[in-house]
């Protein structure tokens, strides 16, 4: 993420230091995971991972280059449902399991270069995205919901309209005594090393010049129309790389539950990626993910242990951090732990000074 | 001709009924350093807009490096040389003073450290190097403004009211950073108001009225003319 | 006979479509026309009215004066989330599309919690009567015309009263207004209240013909914002002819694919419409101003 110029006296080497440490902790936890608990659990957890790419998209296009789209389950249903009609046509083999992965995410690509094309060639701005996208992601549930009838079918693959697609296989990879199949712990590796180097790709090009013109164009587009930046290229580039991961999660919901059903496309569902990412500060790609991990998982406790109680509790977090917090949760809890210890830094430092000055 | 930079012919804008901008012939030749002054409502900022792409003209046209302007997006403006800064600062608040200058040396290929450093040199802006660029005083912000247009490595500067808002010391500060930049081989074409600038830095001047260009000469010509004077101050001498 | 019959069907169709787009989006037309707010919870005003005609018609109220409870109920739940939320967000507008989200999902679950899944609902008044093969309702082919009837008390109330003025200048120049001494808080507080009051009592006349359940505000909002996006801004001249395309198209696509395709021609008009129009039909008589 484009650091935030804090105005303050720049951080020493030990402090940039110890900032990307306290980065790298997270991921050493994950990776740790499995090893303290069991293969279902393991598999859960890889469940509060797969949306994560979906938020990372949003993160980007939203919190760094304003774009603020509604149509991320769009793509997750559009991906899920490829990777279905591929797979149930091309059978079990670690093959067409890559393959539907493969396809659902280039089909995904694909409709938003188009999409992003008419988007942002034809002017629309601001929050009219958000209803061009809601609008097309409502659209594609309305369609898919209709596709009851014995003719809707691409291959052998069924659409089976309000009910959804099932029964398609996992990921499998090919091996010496025979296809080992992704599933709980090594779905959970493959799932978290996905991420991780979505995450490091994300920062990079975000921390890149071409990062640095989004926030400009988010910032005064008129401005940065004059500094030659080629606005309407940058935002499709975005916007194209923020649906295919919103399609990435799909596949990956689709492979891990084997089901695909049109409620992925619908209103509630299409809200919940701008809540999480809402939520946990759009300006900060790790903050999304942990974030979204958090509130995936919070959604899924509460739905055993309260169920009632689950979305009630989604709004008025939700709620709450909109009034108090519109930056987002970790934006606030991170500028609090920077209060904290540049105050007791400075305290450390007047301290040794003062004993410098006795001795 | 080689040396003609920007060209308009017959130059005329309409809003509705009225007619802001009536055929205007202008030129700017490499190595001036041309002033635009005008009393208000002369059409400085219609013809501002309309070189920068922001209107489209009702009629005739603009050439820039004998290239026509007509279907040019604005943006495509900038990459064939022009550089603009507006009159009102329009800096990313959250972004630092060294981001700035990154946006338009990176657009200009030069990412070298060194050619940054130059810059916050030139434009007196080291102090604030990472200061979020919406904490800067209004001065240095029109500095940072005029230092991200010059980051593009412009073959013409264009200067919207460079000195709006600042103080006699700061203008005269300003004027001494424009004619250093015009030394470096920059040409220059600037819209002001404020005539102790406009006498500091002007090689010509284009007075402009009733959306006409009413005179146009070296400095010294247009201030001795008794009928300048008098659009501008309302009397005969 | 039988051609006849078969045009008032249409006509019955493309009335009955009418009135349900125009209903449901008059409050949200009238907040973000004159506000600037995207009120996601415009659908629980809906639900609010609907519940509360419900309850009080069955207690034995006679059905319009529920109707009307119902309405201002709706309002009064209008004035209490502006007082608290919405004031606040004001110069937001992404996080008033939020905030406005959040306070539907709250209201939606509360009422799945304190009121059960489904409430048992009212028969529609009236009765139906025949036209040549067909039956229609009597009481969905009266609504058009009273959707015409809360049209018109709208423009009286915009045009011709003393709020509307005052209103219609805070919206203009908010600034100006309160130098000139209006009390520009409260009347925003007023017309939320006043979309609310719409909502209210666009629940209160559907009460009749559906089913009580906490989600129905769902049924109204796609109809909702698609009616006020295509109409614009503009709450009398945007969202009316918008309502009559839109019936048109639907009605069209309905006949010729179905309900569910009905709905797909609603959304393509959307996207089509803000590609073409950014502004909406409204802008087409806003062009003077």
């Amino acid at each position: 993420m484009i650091q935030p110029a804090s105005g303050a006296v720049s951080s020493t080497p030990r402090q940039r230091a110890l900032a990307r440490l306290l980065r790298l902790v997270p991921w050493v936890l994950a990776f740790g995971v499995p090893l303290v608990v069991d293969a279902n659990t393991s598999g859960n957890f890889a469940y509060c991972l797969v949306w994560a790419f979906a938020s990372v998209g949003l993160a980007a296009m939203w919190g760094q280059g304003g774009i603020l789209s509604f149509g991320q389950t769009a793509f997750f249903g559009l991906s899920g449902y490829i990777y279905g009609i591929v797979t149930l046509n091309l059978g079990d083999g670690w093959l067409s399991s890559w393959s539907g992965l493969i396809i659902g995410l280039a089909v995904s690509a694909a409709v938003a270069v188009l999409l992003g094309y008419m988007i942002f060639y034809g002017k629309i701005k601001g929050v009219f995205i958000g209803i061009v996208t809601l609008s097309v992601t409502l659209v594609l549930e309305t369609f898919m919901a209709q596709t009851a009838g014995p003719q809707w079918v691409v291959g052998v693959a069924r659409l089976n309209g309000y009910n959804g697609m099932t029964g398609m296989p996992p990921l499998t990879l090919p091996w010496f005594g025979g296809a080992v199949t992704l599933e709980n712990t090594s779905f959970y590796y493959l799932v978290l090393a996905l991420l991780a180097l979505v995450y490091a790709l994300m920062r990079r090009l975000l921390d890149s010049p071409f990062g640095l013109a989004l926030v400009a164009i988010r910032e005064n587009p008129q401005r940065a129309e004059m500094l030659g930046i080629d606005i309407r290229r940058h935002q499709l580039l975005i916007f194209v790389l923020g649906c295919t991961l919103g399609g990435l999660s799909g596949a990956l919901y689709t492979i891990w539950g084997s089901y695909i059903t049109p409620s992925a496309m619908g209103l509630t569902s299409a809200a919940m990626p701008v809540i999480w990412v809402a939520t946990a500060g759009r300006k900060s790609v790790g903050a999304a993910i942990v974030g979204t991990a958090v509130l995936v998982w919070l959604s899924q406790w509460l739905a055993i242990y309260g169920s009632q109680y689950a979305l009630i509790l989604m709004g008025a977090i939700l709620l709450f951090v909109v009034l108090a917090a519109p930056e987002g949760l970790l934006p606030c809890v991170l500028d609090s732990a920077r209060w904290v210890f540049t105050r007791r830094l400075s305290k450390s430092r007047t301290f040794e000074a003062q004993k410098r000055s006795e001795s | 001709m080689s040396t003609t930079l920007l060209e308009t012919r017959g130059l005329t804008k309409r809003f509705g009924g009225a007619q802001v901008i009536n055929g205007i012939d202008f030129q700017v030749r490499k190595g001036e350093l041309r002033c635009v002054i005008g009393p208000n409502g002369a059409g400085k900022s219609t013809f501002f807009k309309l070189i920068t792409g922001e209107h489209r003209p009702t009629q005739g046209s603009i050439a820039f490096l004998g290239r026509d302007l007509t279907h040019v997006l604005p943006h495509e403006r900038i990459r064939m040389g022009m550089s603009i800064k507006f009159q009102i600062p329009g800096v990313f608040p959250e972004l630092s003073v060294r981001q700035h200058l990154q946006l338009g040396l990176h657009r200009a290929k030069d990412d070298s450290a060194a050619t940054l450093d130059r810059l916050l040199e030139q434009f007196m802006l080291q102090k604030e190097e990472h200061m979020p660029a919406g904490k800067l005083s209004h001065g240095k912000k029109q500095w940072l403004e005029i230092a991200m247009a010059v980051s593009l490595k412009p073959v013409l500067l264009f200067l919207d009211e460079p000195v709006a808002g600042m103080s006699a010391e700061e203008t005269h500060a300003t004027g001494e950073l424009i004619m250093r930049l015009r030394q470096g081989g920059l040409t220059i074409m600037a819209v002001e108001h404020d005539m102790t600038f406009v006498k500091q830095v002007a090689s010509r001047v284009s007075v402009l009225h009733g959306g006409r260009l009413f005179a146009d000469g070296p400095l010294e010509e247009i201030l001795a003319r008794d009928d300048v004077a008098e659009i501008y101050l309302g009397k005969k001498k | 006979m039988t051609a006849l019959s078969t045009l008032y069907s249409v006509i019955y169709q493309f009335g009955d479509n009418f009135a349900y787009l125009v209903l449901a989006a008059l409050g949200l037309a009238v907040i973000f026309g004159m506000m600037g707010v995207i009120n996601l919870a415009h659908g629980e005003f809906i639900m609010c009215g609907a519940y509360v005609t419900i309850i009080c018609a069955k207690r034995g109220i006679p059905l319009p004066i529920a109707m009307l409870l119902g309405a201002l109920a709706a309002a009064c739940a209008g004035v209490v989330i502006e007082r608290l939320v919405i004031r606040h967000l004001y110069d937001r507008l992404f996080d008033s599309v939020v905030a406005t989200w959040a306070i539907s999902l709250i209201v939606q679950q509360t009422m799945l919690l304190v009121a059960g899944p489904s409430m048992e609902g009212i028969t529609t008044p009236f009765g139906s009567f025949v036209f040549g093969e067909f039956s229609f309702s009597t009481y969905r082919a009266v609504l058009p015309v009273i959707a015409l009837g809360v049209l018109g008390a709208l423009y009286w109330l915009f045009f011709k009263t003393n709020y509307g003025v005052c209103a219609r200048a805070t919206i203009q120049n908010a600034n100006m207004a309160q130098c000139l001494g209006l009390r520009t808080d409260r009347l925003y507080t007023l017309t939320f209240a006043l979309g609310a009051g719409l909502a209210g009592l666009t629940g209160a006349l559907y009460a009749p013909t559906m089913t009580a359940v906490p989600t129905m505000g769902t049924n109204f909002i796609v109809q909702a914002f698609v009616s006020v996006v295509v109409g614009g801004a503009n709450v009398i001249a945007g969202t009316t002819p918008a309502a009559a395309i839109l019936a048109v198209i639907q009605t069209a696509m309905t006949a010729s694919y179905g309900q569910l395709f009905g709905q797909i021609g609603l959304l393509l008009t959307v996207i089509v419409v803000i590609r073409l129009m950014p502004q909406g039909l409204g802008n087409l008589f806003n062009r003077t101003r």
